[in-house]
């Protein structure tokens, strides 16, 4: 698809990036969405793995000339990443390989469970984006060897600390909620918390690892 | 102070939402219905960004330490002191006067402000509560919460906003997904009568009856805000409200306008919903008009 901004209601732009992931794609969104944020200050912006939501409030600045200013930044390619000036943070989650999905998963993958662990833990990730619960960081990519569709029927509630896979990519779930993908593990890392200075555990852009206990 | 009697079904602080952290993946929360809350807050006097109390499922009931103008709001809502008073209209109350909010039979959300704001501690630069994350709590009888100051007095008591006419007649602009459907799903959509089902809360309203499935294909998550209209692979929509994720991979096939998301907030199960197509000038106008309204009732305290 051809890169465009479209308005997502009065209060906010949708850009595209394209339709397919790709590591340039989010670098991209992300600054694209900082730049939307910190320098030019018109609203919350949230990139995602080839899009990025600007916010603006239409009372104040011309919904026009929003898309305008948004049009510009994506016809200026790759720009700077503000809200990643400390990059090389990296982030160990100490994880428990027992989550109810992990044999199954290995069995789909015609890997042993060793060799999955093996497979899921001796990568360094990237948090690509945080999104969906607070503290939720999108992580990737997982081996290709690891054959992980979401579950058909998600589950009503997934516990808090579980580790998971889905589509090439690995999340830890921050509190109970619903959710579809496969749970290999779990760990006792709080992910998400308010009270913190830095209230999440994981910021986009980290590194990421899980250290088998 | 102000403090909690009859503490309602669920009811929390709320203000116009937490935008800080949403690429932290924190939901904004705020108001399900924004025009309720700014209005009951304009009527009191307080600034758009001070907290209120949203209630779910009656009765709710507070007394102040000190005297106060409050007003309620919302669908069908109603408020008694000494006497029974309408919604949508401030009322001046002594200190220790029992104030109890009245929900009516299509009540869903009601809307307390309090001159001087609720002046709980602001979590992550915003007092609304997200109940999911721990951000807040529900409401319970015997709780006491700081009010701000207030310069309000007798004499900013009964102006009034016209409340909002809660038709189920709902402005959305197409897209940004509308790209991904067949053009009749489109045309299905600015036609077709949806029902309300019962599963809706905060975080979104749930559409049946009329199933728009999207084209096959993926979509890869992305940012969304409340009003989306997203429509998950069954067909059957769900319009994103306060609680709403802050990414979402399903296409989203309109977007309801600010000045409408209250009304669809407010639906009860088994009503139903119209979606008519508008332009963002529409929108923005609609956006306006409401800002005039508020300003038009605002106490200058």
């Amino acid at each position: 698809m051809t890169p465009r901004v479209v308005p997502f209601g009065e209060s906010a732009l949708l850009v595209e990036l394209g339709d397919e992931f790709q590591e340039s794609t989010v670098r991209r969104a992300r600054g694209i969405a900082d730049h939307w944020e910190t320098v030019l200050g018109f609203g919350p912006a949230v990139p995602a793995y080839a899009s990025a939501v600007l916010r603006f409030d239409p009372l104040r600045t011309a919904p026009a000339d929003a898309q305008s200013v948004a049009e510009s930044l994506l016809a200026r390619g790759e720009l700077t990443l503000i809200a990643d000036d400390t990059p090389g943070r990296v982030v160990e989650i100490p994880t428990t390989y027992d989550g109810p999905d992990l044999a199954g998963t290995a069995e789909r993958s015609n890997l042993s469970v060793a060799d999955l662990i093996r497979l899921h833990a001796e990568r360094e990730y990237t948090a690509y984006f945080l999104g969906f619960l607070p503290g939720t960081a999108y992580c990737g990519r997982l081996d290709p060897r690891i054959v992980a569709p979401r579950l058909e029927r998600p589950r009503e509630r997934v516990p808090a600390g579980s580790v998971a896979i889905a589509d090439g990519q690995t999340i830890v779930y921050p509190l109970a909620s619903p959710g579809g993908w496969r749970l290999i593990g779990r760990t006792d890392l709080v992910m998400f918390d308010p009270g913190a200075a830095e209230p999440v555990r994981i910021r986009a852009g980290d590194r990421v690892r899980f250290v088998p206990l | 102070m102000i403090h909690v009697g009859d503490a309602g079904l669920r009811s929390t602080v709320q203000d116009r939402g937490r935008f800080g952290h949403l690429r932290s993946g924190v939901p904004p929360a705020g108001a399900a219905d924004a025009f309720a809350l700014a209005a009951a807050n304009a009527l009191v006097g307080n600034a758009d960004d001070a907290a209120g109390i949203e209630i779910i499922g009656g009765p709710f009931s507070f007394t102040c330490d000190d005297s106060r103008v409050v007003a309620v709001a919302g669908r069908d809502v109603s408020l008694a002191t000494r006497s029974r008073l309408p919604g949508w209209t401030s009322v001046f109350v002594r200190a220790g006067q029992v104030v109890t909010v009245h929900a009516g039979e299509r009540t869903r959300f009601a809307y307390v402000a309090v001159s001087g704001g609720i002046e709980t501690t602001p979590i992550l630069g915003s007092r609304a509560a997200y109940l999911p994350a721990g951000l807040g709590t529900s409401l319970r009888a015997g709780d006491a919460l700081p009010l701000g100051d207030t310069q309000a007095g007798a004499e900013d008591a009964a102006r009034g906003v016209d409340p909002t006419v809660y038709d189920g007649r709902i402005r959305a602009m197409a897209g940004p997904h509308d790209d991904r459907f067949e053009g009749d799903a489109i045309a299905r959509f600015f036609n077709d009568a949806f029902v309300v089902e019962p599963a809706s809360d905060r975080q979104g309203v749930r559409l049946g009856d009329v199933p728009i499935a999207p084209r096959t294909g993926e979509l890869l998550s992305c940012g969304i805000v409340a009003g989306a209209v997203q429509v998950p692979r069954g067909g059957a929509p769900i319009v994103l409200l306060a609680d709403h994720q802050t990414t979402g991979g399903y296409p989203v096939i309109a977007t309801v306008i600010a000045a409408d998301l209250g009304k669809v907030a407010q639906s009860l199960p088994g009503e139903s919903l119209r979606f008519y197509r508008v332009e963002r000038d529409t929108a923005v106008d609609a956006l306006r008009a409401e800002r005039r309204a508020l300003d038009g009732a605002r106490v200058s305290a």
